[in-house]
């Protein structure tokens, strides 16, 4: 063993196997073209939902929900229809650079760390972080971000606004990123070094389009950005030492979004939901006739009496309700097509001390179709601003390490955790 | 000393520093029980003459107890009272009906106040927050100061104890004085208990409902609730494990949440 053996990880959010695969090939990903011919790279599963706070603290703990807690950005408070934002402090399970003893961890832009905890290290939280200060530790550590004008996230409301906006905010982002990251790099003596680049999903959600065609306005503008990461990419492999391991990953993976589908819209028209009022309505609105909601994206809940204030489903017609539920999620068509490719009870998919707060289902779709809870929905479909989605089974893995390290031949980011620690 | 009257003597304190010091102040009522207590307090550090004056922001949403209670005791505390209200922004039609939580918010509070200051050429304004209300209260400070755009940096806040807040503000600044800052819920309570301060009757239950924290009718959700009078409010208090701004949606971190959120479509 090396007494100086470091591990690095960069974390590319919502990045597809498939698309790290084109890039390389085409030239535009070319550090990543060798690193993957160096190293294991395998396409990887993401989390049920594939979204970034349950795949990442899953990816962190390498606990699965029903054991981290962490099944959404939002949640509704147990016993209550009252929606929260779970955040670090919900997350039960000791995320990877606490196991580390002796060397710092640096851990930067991890999604669903807000707000930074103590470490033997520096933490700088990731999406969603409503506050610098409380983002970061240590906190002497603010006053050099501002300097080196790091923001925590891109303003995805530009996006809305103009795209040229939007474009500019990413590039700053990303900018402030990799200066602090140097900073980081060179200024401490560390053991572990955590980066997350985030901005890959938020130009994949409104551009993927631009990527798929090579007539679009921003077709530069997108690969361009890839060939930036990848150039920084580059420059930290260039910095590791023979002895470190390195490991490039992403939490899901993306696709061409065809259509969005409200399953609350859809719960509504099947009967199975009743809203005490609409428009304008919350989850505190949900009527006694309720037998099942969604919450986002794509999580099914019965509204059982023994859960919830208003709820009415006896435990012993739970599973009568589950039944209907599938049969009226494979039924769900349109234009022609089957939209959910798969209804999973939370059995199938989570175990735990925290099974309990599990969604009863949770739904994948077909290709193309992206699911959204949306409670205020008063449609079915809808084509939005957004042209990309996440998926479930395309993320990808890159390890990179000395003789011995361990990585599954079809990874989840349940194996993160584990490959961490093969590496010792 | 008894706890209340070593509050009361601080916040006194405090208050008459304020005025000493910064002259043109004043103080914003939101007609909520801290506020008022804050009134109470100020009318106390000036016996009974508050000589600076008393901000209420309208922002046109309040519950109309709120109105008819500022009336009265306006008029009883022979307040000078000033009323703002974004008049522009309601104008154009921003509430709470066409726009999101934050949106409404910081126009029609923030930005009246922001006018107001401008305008009115405050130097301090005292509020009556406290540091156990909520999450992003706890760094506040007695004497806080804003820049010409409000941000509140608060790395830059002058050392504590406020027996050095005499720092100087740059032109186009003011400071917020937070004379309640070291109260907690239950000390707001019995204080009013003691002193025998009137209250709005939004805080007493009625039909097993009470409000716990006022503001706009359209953001402002009542507690389950069976407390009608002080004693059993109190009692309530000191039995509850949940949060005071609870029944308040306007959580500023939760909207903030909602607002990035929905930008990328999971709302």
């Amino acid at each position: 063993m090396f007494a100086n053996k470091r591990t690095i990880i960069i974390g590319l959010d919502g990045v597809p196997y498939s698309l790290v695969k084109d890039l390389s090939a085409r030239g535009i990903m070319p550090n990543m073209s060798r690193l993957i011919k160096d190293g294991i790279f395998r396409q990887m599963e993401s989390s049920i939902p594939d979204i970034s706070p349950v795949a990442w603290s899953s990816i962190i703990t390498g606990n699965n929900p029903g054991e981290h807690g962490i099944y959404g950005f939002m949640d509704l408070v147990p016993g209550t229809y009252s929606l929260y934002f779970p955040n670090f402090t919900n997350l039960h399970g000791i995320p990877f650079w606490n196991y580390r003893n002796g060397r710092k961890s640096i851990i930067i832009n991890v999604p669903s760390t807000y707000p930074a905890g103590q470490l033997n290290g520096i933490l700088i939280s990731g999406f969603v972080a409503p506050d610098l200060e409380k983002a970061v530790y240590p906190p002497s550590l603010v006053n050099e971000l501002k300097r080196l004008n790091y923001h925590i996230d891109v303003d995805s409301e530009k996006g809305h606004q103009s795209m040229e906006l939007f474009i500019d905010d990413l590039n700053r982002t990303l900018e402030a990123r990799i200066e602090t990251y140097r900073y980081l790099w060179d200024k401490e003596d560390w053991g572990l070094f955590m980066l997350v680049f985030t901005g890959t999903d938020r130009l994949e959600h409104f551009l993927w389009k631009a990527y798929e065609d090579n007539t679009h306005p921003y077709h530069n503008t997108f690969l361009k950005y890839f060939n930036t990461i990848d150039e920084a990419i580059g420059e930290i492999a260039w910095k590791t030492h023979p002895e470190d391991s390195l490991i490039i990953l992403s939490d899901h993976g993306f696709e061409r979004m065809k259509k969005t589908i409200y399953i609350n819209y859809y719960l509504r028209k099947t009967g199975f939901l009743k809203l005490k009022k609409t428009p304008d309505t919350s989850y505190d609105d949900i009527d006694e006739e309720t037998r099942a909601f969604a919450l986002e994206p794509n999580r099914i809940y019965v509204n059982t009496a023994t859960k919830y204030p208003r709820g009415s489903v006896k435990e012993k017609d739970k599973d009568v309700i589950i039944g209907d539920l599938t049969d009226a999620f494979n039924a769900l068509e349109v234009e022609g097509e089957k939209v959910i490719k798969q209804v999973y009870r939370k059995e199938e998919i989570y175990t735990g001390p925290l099974l309990d707060r599990a969604p009863d289902l949770v739904l994948i779709s077909n290709k193309g179709f992206d699911l959204k809870a949306r409670l205020q929905a008063e449609m079915l479909t809808e084509n939005t601003i957004f042209t990309g989605k996440h998926t479930q089974n395309d993320a990808f893995l890159v390890v990179k390490g000395s003789e011995g390290c361990y990585a599954p031949e079809n990874p989840s980011v349940f194996d993160v955790f584990g490959i961490l620690e093969s590496l010792g | 000393m008894e706890r209340l009257d070593e509050l009361e003597s601080k916040s006194i304190y405090i208050i008459r520093e304020a005025y000493y010091y910064f002259k043109d102040i004043g103080a914003l009522w939101s007609i909520g029980k801290d506020s008022t207590a804050l009134l109470w307090l100020c009318r106390k550090a000036f016996f009974g003459r508050i000589p600076f004056p008393i901000i209420h922001i309208d922002t046109g949403y309040k519950f109309s107890q709120i109105y008819s209670f500022r009336d009265k005791y306006s008029n009883e505390w022979e307040l000078n009272l000033r009323i703002v209200r974004n008049e522009e922004a309601i104008r154009k039609g921003i509430g709470p009906h066409n726009n999101d939580k934050l949106k409404c918010c910081g126009e029609l509070k923030t930005n009246a106040l922001k006018k107001l200051v401008t305008e009115g050429g405050y130097k301090a304004i005292l509020l009556g927050i406290r540091r156990d209300e909520h999450g992003i209260r706890a760094k506040e400070r007695y004497f806080s100061p804003r820049d010409l755009q409000f941000a509140w940096d608060y790395k830059n806040q002058p050392p504590e104890l406020w027996d050095q807040y005499k720092s100087e503000s740059e032109d186009g600044t003011h400071v917020r004085v937070h004379p309640l800052l070291h109260w907690t819920e239950l000390d707001i309570w019995n204080y009013i208990k003691r002193e025998d301060i009137p209250f709005i009757e939004l805080y007493r239950a009625v039909d097993g409902k009470r409000h716990r924290s006022i503001g706009c009718y359209t953001c402002c959700e009542a507690i389950d609730s069976n407390a009608k009078d002080i004693d059993s409010i109190v009692a309530e208090l000191q039995a509850t494990k949940t949060q005071e701004r609870t029944g308040r949606s306007q959580d500023k971190e939760d909207a903030y949440m909602m607002q990035k959120l929905r930008a990328l479509g999971y709302m």
